[in-house]
């Protein structure tokens, strides 16, 4: 009697739509696995900064509440920290550490930053399900978030506090919006609030991360696109009465949303907003290796966000993506020849363009080439959506009367490797490589980027704690004194440790493999006067990071 | 009706052959035309499938293989074990791979009869080109299995080389030595001399500091050392010098007493990022016995570990100093690998 009813209180508790259970499952299992995968997953450069930056905004937002004057006056005090990028996604993992870590202790104090990053995951995969579902049914919300989460550089971008997560699942957020504002899904009757919708959470967009101002031309492209044929034949007229209000919305929420919530703006409002577009469109070049070649300057090839997409997500997996964007353009151009009736351009055209745009932006000689997938990864969700419903439509047409069963065996055969390979390679995701490429090994033979950001030191700090003299001095190299406080202070790397500034003046040097820094490795061995590492970190046998020991440092 | 025969006679035409049977393949090419084209929504799915369904079961076989196509550390253990037992001086540790660094973990850095001798494991791209001073063998510990090997280093051993011992396997490694046809035997290889050396720019010497270096007190920046620096991704032992950019007071490193033959030989190149700072050209005097045998300029913006060889056979069997002038168009910090020898 018991089990029964809280079964039904259960019961009553989930959403009675099999569509919204499904997404439901999927934001609570990708909550669930990220927050347990998570503490092998190590500090990058960025994601220290952001740490400090969000435990920073946090303490002005509750200064805020208790004194709105004071906090007015600190404005600069508080969020000079990390001010090239705006505050939304650090102020949740700033108000995830005050109530986890700081307010409850139920986390250690990265966990509860990193728990917004789990939150933005889980948003992301409930979001997908649901489109998935509108798309393609049950299969469709089922496979969208697999054929997403099971890609490792994906996979492990749902655990670090940084950016380019929340901002693809803000984007992805705002084109649903949209889409379900001009009537996609086929609900008219709220289109007014998903327009409202559409403006705020492009607001969260922009006020994440730069790339979601480009949001804009986009979707103004998409509908214009669609729109124009009857703009022409029915005059100015038609643009009042066809024209979406969802790009007032933007218009108007967006700005707020980003004013609101980055108060650094709030002193200066222009001359900020101004230098920190004017940081953008300058943005350093950072070296990055590619097919042998070390970027330093453009012209950097437009080849490389392609040929880097092709060679990381696993390949049936991309069959599947690839696939599906075929489909869809396929859609688009016989619609517009009139070939067949039942499409939706306005859908395709969404859906196509997103899944191509911000690949081919970055792929702008330019634009700045580095960071492995994430500066496209906006675009992965889409390519997720088209490729779950190429599976379903590959059983529906295949084997009419039992669909499910190609659908399920095809999805099988394309997320099992996947599966396998996020395994394999975590928490190592910025040097995943799919087969391919020939995983790690091949890519290092290739002469591609072998990692980035420094985060994959976590996997010796044990070694080290173990080995190291008291108080040796040690040269963490690509981990940045940020990254290293905070390990010190969730107790994984000893608090005896002093931070060195090169390998001069250390006892213990931790390198981090990246061919531009290679000087630095070899100006190790002569100042340690050894070229033997006292331990390192490999993935299928390829170095990541290589620990040398000047002698008696070592124990 | 008449039987009569046509009036024009037999015909001369040649009659038109019969078309020949269609082959077999020909059959079949015409049927998967008919059935892939135009292509239907069932043939458009059913190739979809087929590729998912390709690349998924490579998918699998690639993650169910892989772990057994690399070496384990009892793998690294035996190899090491064997190069440690048999390693001569003279000898080297070549990878194939290049990246497969993991071997300096394991691998002796020290002969282990002879502690003295180094035994340097080289991760270098390219060996049908590179020189090789002072080395008589080359064990090569290559991973023939591992995803992305080439055999190009083995065959580039191969074709400098009168022996070949091996391949030894040693579970997923192998362990081949090569004896080198023409190795290259310095008589004296400036960098390892260095501590014999007077450095000084102008007329002020530099002392010893206690890095192993030489500094030089008036201008702390210019500091000479035997070190391994990058070289166009490449380690290179060499003498690491900034050069000096006062015309009236070069840098110069002067070797007493050197063994010489008919060449010397030597390369620069910018060390680490040093060729991505300010573009500063190095110019680089040679003497020998105060007699200049040869210069050249290290050009900045030109990554590479540039080769340089002065005919010196007039001095050919006789001890003489030797000295390296170093001196920059403009004032730099950033320092020049410069390695050097002696041959016979």
């Amino acid at each position: 009697m018991n089990i029964r009813s809280t079964k039904t209180r259960l019961a009553v508790l989930l959403p009675r739509s099999p569509s919204r259970r499904i997404a439901l499952a999927w934001s609570l299992g990708v909550l669930c696995i990220a927050a347990a995968t998570a503490p092998a997953v190590g500090i990058s450069r960025d994601e220290s900064v952001y740490l400090e930056a969000a435990e920073n905004y946090a303490h002005f937002w509750m200064l805020a509440v208790r004194s709105p004057g004071k906090a007015l006056s600190l404005v600069d005090r508080y969020y000079a920290v990390n001010r090239e990028h705006p505050g939304l996604a650090k102020g949740v993992y700033g108000f995830t550490h005050a109530l986890l870590a700081d307010g409850l202790g139920i986390t250690g104090h990265l966990q509860g930053s990193r728990f917004g990053a789990f939150l933005f995951a889980a948003v992301l995969a409930g979001l997908l399900s649901m489109w998935g579902s509108a798309l393609a049914g049950a299969w469709g919300g089922s496979l969208a978030p697999a054929l997403f989460f099971l890609v490792p550089r994906h996979f492990y971008h749902a655990h670090p506090a940084v950016l380019d997560l929340p901002e693809t699942a803000f984007w992805f957020a705002t084109a649903y919006a949209y889409w379900r504002s001009v009537g996609g899904g086929g609900d008219h009757a709220r289109s007014g609030r998903w327009a409202l919708a559409t403006g705020l959470l492009f607001g969260a967009a922009v006020a994440t991360k730069h790339n979601g101002w480009f949001l804009v031309p986009l979707l103004f492209g998409c509908w214009l696109a669609v729109a124009l044929p009857a703009l022409l034949r029915e005059g100015p007229r038609a643009l009042s009465a066809r024209f979406p209000s969802a790009f007032l919305s933007m218009a108007v929420f967006g700005p707020l949303v980003l004013f609101a919530t980055w108060p650094w703006l709030w002193p200066e409002p222009l001359p900020r907003l101004r230098d920190y577009f004017a940081f953008h469109l300058h943005h350093e070049n950072y070296p990055w290796m590619y097919l042998g070649r070390l970027l330093r300057d453009p012209p950097f090839p437009a080849s490389y966000p392609f040929v880097v997409t092709a060679l990381t997500v696993p390949a049936a997996i991309l069959a599947c993506m690839c696939g599906g964007l075929v489909q869809s353009i396929a859609r688009i151009v016989r619609s517009l020849r009139g070939y067949i009736e039942d499409v939706s351009l306005p859908t395709e055209m969404l859906l196509s363009a997103n899944a191509l745009f911000p690949i081919a932006l970055i792929a702008w000689p330019t634009i700045p080439h580095f960071g492995g997938v994430k500066h496209w990864m906006p675009a992965m969700p889409f390519l997720a959506l088209l490729g779950a419903r190429a599976l379903v439509n590959a059983g529906q047409v295949l084997v009419p009367r039992r669909p499910s069963a190609v659908t399920g065996t095809l999805a099988a055969l394309a997320l099992a490797p996947a599966a396998w390979q996020v395994a394999h390679v975590h928490p190592f995701g910025t040097a995943a490589w799919n087969e391919l490429a020939g995983g790690a090994a091949g890519a290092a033979s290739m002469g591609m980027q072998r990692q980035f950001w420094g985060d994959n030191m976590a996997r010796v700090l044990p070694v080290v704690n173990g080995h190291a003299a008291p108080g040796a001095r040690v040269w963490f190299q690509e981990a940045t004194w940020l990254a290293v406080k905070e390990y010190q202070r969730d107790g994984r790397l000893r608090g005896d440790l002093a931070w060195a500034n090169g390998p001069e003046d250390a006892d213990i040097s931790i390198w981090h493999y990246h061919q531009e820094f290679r000087d630095k490795e070899f100006r190790t061995w002569t100042d340690f006067g050894t070229a033997r590492p006292a331990t390192g970190v490999y993935l299928d046998e390829v170095p990541l990071v290589e620990v040398y020991a000047r002698p008696g440092a070592w124990r | 009706m008449s039987d009569r025969p046509d009036y024009l006679g037999p015909s001369y035409m040649l009659g038109t052959p019969s078309e020949p049977p269609p082959t077999r393949a020909q059959v079949w090419r015409a049927r998967a035309r008919r059935l892939l084209w135009p292509p239907t929504p069932e043939v458009l799915a059913a190739l979809f499938a087929a590729t998912v369904t390709g690349l998924g079961g490579y998918g699998l076989l690639f993650a169910a293989t892989l772990s057994s196509r690399l070496p384990s550390p009892i793998d690294w253990e035996a190899a090491a074990a064997l190069v440690g037992r048999d390693a001569r001086p003279g000898d080297i540790v070549a990878l194939a791979p290049p990246w497969a660094e993991r071997a300096r973990e394991f691998l002796p850095e020290r002969l282990p009869t002879r502690p003295d001798v180094p035994l340097v494991t080289n991760s270098f791209l390219d060996y049908a080109t590179e020189e090789l001073p002072g080395v008589r063998r080359v064990w090569l510990v290559s991973l023939p299995r591992a995803p992305g090997y080439s055999g190009d280093i083995a065959r580039e051993l191969a074709s400098r080389s009168t022996a070949i011992d091996g391949p030894q396997q040693l579970g997923a490694l192998q362990v081949t030595r090569y004896d080198l046809q023409t190795p290259m035997r310095p008589l004296y290889f400036f960098p390892d001399r260095l501590s014999s050396a007077r450095v000084q720019v102008g007329e002020e010497t530099c002392a010893a500091d206690a890095a192993g270096g030489l500094r030089c007190a008036g201008t702390p920046s210019l500091r000479v050392a035997r070190e391994v620096r990058e070289v166009d991704f490449l380690p290179r032992a060499c003498i690491s010098v900034v050069a000096s950019s006062d015309p009236a007071r070069p840098s110069a490193i002067d070797f007493p007493d050197v063994p010489m033959g008919r060449a010397l030989r030597g390369h620069t190149g910018a060390a680490g990022d040093g060729g991505l700072g300010a573009p500063v050209a190095v110019r680089l005097r040679v003497r020998v016995d105060g007699e200049e045998v040869g210069e050249l300029e290290e050009h900045p913006r030109s990554p590479g570990w540039h080769a340089f060889q002065f005919d010196t056979s007039r001095f050919a069997g006789r001890r003489l100093p030797v000295s390296f002038q170093l001196s920059a168009v403009q004032p730099t910090r950033e320092p020049i690998c410069l390695d050097a020898m002696t041959l016979p």
